[in-house]
């Protein structure tokens, strides 16, 4: 009898929790003069200039106190998700500004068109034209700018020496023929970590800015054109070469702080890494003087990066103490303290880059350079858009869809799904 | 009428005696029950009636009646579902064979009298308590295609050209993150079988004996008999456990290389919170359940018709 207990609990219960959702928390406003701010956790160096920020804000604005709530990237998304259309939400969030996430949000009522704050602050003469594209691509005004990443190919010296690579590759052609001479050296080209998707992705979205262009690379996007096009199958054609003949041995089975190592034990000669790199690449013994960063030769204008900013929730009734807030903290007075821990430039034009770290100083002739800048597509391309360009992206990898037949397939199911 | 042709009354005693005493057993229960509704029992019916929705998970937007659409989408335009279907059933399988099948040889090794017997028992215990987070981060690194410890191993000793990318390519991908899951679970079928052991009647093995049994048939005719209520469990939780199977896979491998990791229940997560189609993922965890319903149902329902005879 104990038996039949046993079995019957274990099988009801087995079976209910397999099915059985998690739940999520939402977070609450706080008092009059509290303003509450969500944001990705902050470490370090980012919390320390975070809390100079706010604190300095609480001085010039007495009586009033900022809340600063962070979350990990999921829990951060989860939450904002949650509290869309309720009043329980934040009076000001951080997000990425491409349309597949922050857009998401503003197309979900959570972002307030700050039309008339751009207007009251002179906000459109503070930040560049590159850095606004994504605050008014949704119409209005969506946001605040914060920092402006940018992406690019880091470089060992050495290695690029050894092999006989003697200048920084300016076109595609030149990029594949110094991979080819590092490989040739015994030296591994290039690092990537397979098991965090996104990573390889930053290849293949340039790949395809540089044999579709920029034009057609915005409209493939937005599903304005067709992916079962050439240009697309070139792209394919071009990964399964990288995949096969320069990435780093397994890197499928890696992720990117894995081999990231590679890179900075000299093991690997280049790294498709962003502005948050060069930090990394001095704390983890390299010598910042060894290493050199250039544009992915997509023989485009536009420089690979995105952006992310403040946004003020619809909900809030506190959007003038809140719009406030982010005049000061993007003020020119407080960039400067704050510059190169989030991004060696500021979003604020005004403001100099910082020099605190010698890579910081390689990426200004990068920014002014380029004209624009093309996202990632995790950023660009919905949810689900997202998560099938990547087993598109691996199969082809992995030998289990030809190159050819790549493009078709992601139209397939951007056409099933609308 | 006289006395002796009324109905017999007793048997309603018993029964009010039942009841007073369920009365009483009632406010205890409600608390545990009330839990059980809210946090399980509700959170599976609203995954069902979400799978005949289209819905982002944005409280700013409505949930959209789609009626069978989303079940349609899965079967005919899903590029992961039938992978995810797949893989789940493979890993039922091997589950039933591979972790049941080493634990009872382990049980019955260690069954018997032998110098360290619980230093091995414990030994071979303590990676079920491990957290699958944990132990995904172990053989992440165990597997790892250049620094990892397999790979470094097999060209130690002479074997370099059986060196694999063990989650790198797709067709072993799934088969590696088994491994680890088979050195984590396997702990927990030894102790439920070395529990089942302590139970066998010592006087019916010597009987066995006395009459001139060998060890097999000692262990066909008196020892599989004995364990079969501990099968039961073991068989159940190991069909449940295996259809379940999502942090392992989510540490070691996310469900790739090109999903050749995914498996329904972090496919219908993924495609709900990541992808934020909760229609979608409500349909999956529907197949899940149902799937599950399928395997479990069955066996338990002869299992307890063997137990009554």
């Amino acid at each position: 009898m104990r038996v039949k207990k046993m079995l019957a609990a274990v099988a009801a219960a087995g079976v209910v929790a397999t099915l059985a959702a998690c739940g999520g928390s939402s977070g609450g406003a706080g008092g009059d003069d509290e303003l509450t701010v969500w944001m990705l956790t902050l470490e370090g160096s980012q919390k320390t200039a975070m809390d100079t920020l706010v604190s300095d804000f609480e001085a010039a604005h007495e009586g009033v106190t900022v809340k600063v709530e962070t979350r990990s990237t999921d829990a951060h998304k989860d939450a904002l998700r949650q509290v869309a259309g309720t009043d329980s939400g934040p009076d000001v969030y951080w997000y990425w500004e491409g349309p597949g996430l922050g857009g998401e949000l503003v197309e979900a009522g959570l972002s307030k068109d700050l039309t008339a704050e751009y207007e009251k602050y002179g906000w459109g003469d503070r930040f560049g034209e590159a850095t606004l594209s994504n605050i008014t691509r949704y119409g209005g005004y969506h946001g605040v700018p914060f920092t402006q990443q940018a992406e690019a190919i880091y470089y060992n010296k050495e290695l690029f020496a050894k092999a006989g690579v003697t200048a920084e590759p300016t076109t595609y052609a030149e990029l594949e023929a110094a991979a080819a001479k590092i490989k040739a050296a015994g030296i591994t080209p290039i690092e990537f970590g397979g098991t965090v998707n996104w990573h390889v992705m930053r290849l293949l979205d340039s790949l395809l800015e540089t044999n579709c262009g920029s034009e057609t690379f915005d409209q493939l996007v937005t599903a304005k054109t067709s992916w079962d096009t050439d240009c697309v199958g070139r792209s394919f054609d071009q990964l399964k070469t990288w995949g096969g003949e320069y990435l780093n041995e397994g890197f499928q089975g890696v992720s990117n702080d894995e081999s990231s190592q590679l890179f900075y034990t000299g093991e690997a000669a280049m790294a498709y890494e962003g502005t948050w790199f060069d930090s990394q690449v001095v704390d983890n013994g390299m010598d910042p003087a060894n290493v050199g960063i250039f544009k992915f030769p997509t023989g485009t204008d536009r420089l690979y990066g995105f952006g992310e900013g403040f946004y003020i929730n619809a909900a809030t009734k506190k959007a003038d103490q809140a719009a406030e807030f982010l005049d000061f903290i993007t003020s020119t007075e407080e960039q400067k303290k704050v510059v190169g821990v989030w991004s060696p430039i500021s979003v604020n034009t005004a403001v100099t880059p910082a020099t605190d770290n010698p890579l910081h100083e390689l990426w200004p002739p990068l920014y002014d350079a380029a004209k624009g800048f093309y996202l990632n597509n995790d950023q660009n391309l919905t949810l689900a858009q997202t998560t099938e360009y990547w087993r598109i992206m691996n199969s082809v990898l992995t030998g289990e869809t030809a190159p050819a037949d790549a493009g078709a397939q992601m139209q397939k199911f951007i056409e099933s799904e609308s | 009428m006289s006395v002796l042709e009324r109905p017999p009354a007793p048997p309603a005693a018993p029964r009010r005696r039942g009841d007073r005493r369920f009365l009483r057993a009632l406010p205890y229960l409600v608390p545990a029950a009330g839990l059980y509704v809210a946090f399980l029992v509700y959170p599976m019916l609203d995954a069902v009636r979400l799978s005949f929705f289209s819905w982002n998970g944005f409280r700013t937007s409505e949930p959209e009646f789609v009626g069978l659409r989303n079940y349609v989408r899965m079967l005919t335009n899903d590029p992961v579902f039938y992978t995810a279907l797949s893989n789940s059933v493979i890993w039922v399988v091997l589950s039933l064979l591979v972790p049941m099948l080493l634990g009872l040889l382990l049980a019955l090794a260690l069954n018997r009298r032998m110098i360290g017997r619980n230093l091995f028992r414990s030994v071979f215990y303590i990676p079920a308590v491990f957290a699958s987070i944990t132990v995904a981060a172990m053989w992440r690194w165990i597997y790892n295609p250049t620094v990892g410890s397999l790979n470094q191993f097999l060209e130690a000793v002479g074997l370099a050209s059986w060196q694999q990318q063990w989650l790198g390519d797709p067709k072993i991908a799934l088969y590696s993150v088994f491994v680890a899951s088979v050195w984590q679970g396997v702990g927990f079928s030894l102790v439920l079988f070395l529990a089942g052991l302590q139970q066998v009647p010592a006087e019916l093995v010597d009987a066995a004996r006395v009459d001139g049994a060998n060890r097999w048939q000692v262990f066909k005719a008196v020892t599989i008999p004995a364990l079969r209520p501990t099968t039961a469990v073991v068989i159940i939780l190991t069909i449940i456990n295996s259809l379940k199977v999502f942090d392992l896979i989510v540490g070691m491998t996310g469900g790739g290389p090109a999903q050749s990791t995914q498996v329904l229940a972090l496919w219908s997560y993924q495609q709900s919170f990541s992808n934020h189609d909760f229609g979608q993922g409500g349909a999956i965890a529907t197949v899940l359940l149902v799937l599950s319903l399928c395997l479990v149902v069955p066996y338990l329902v002869r299992t307890l018709k063997a137990e009554e005879h």
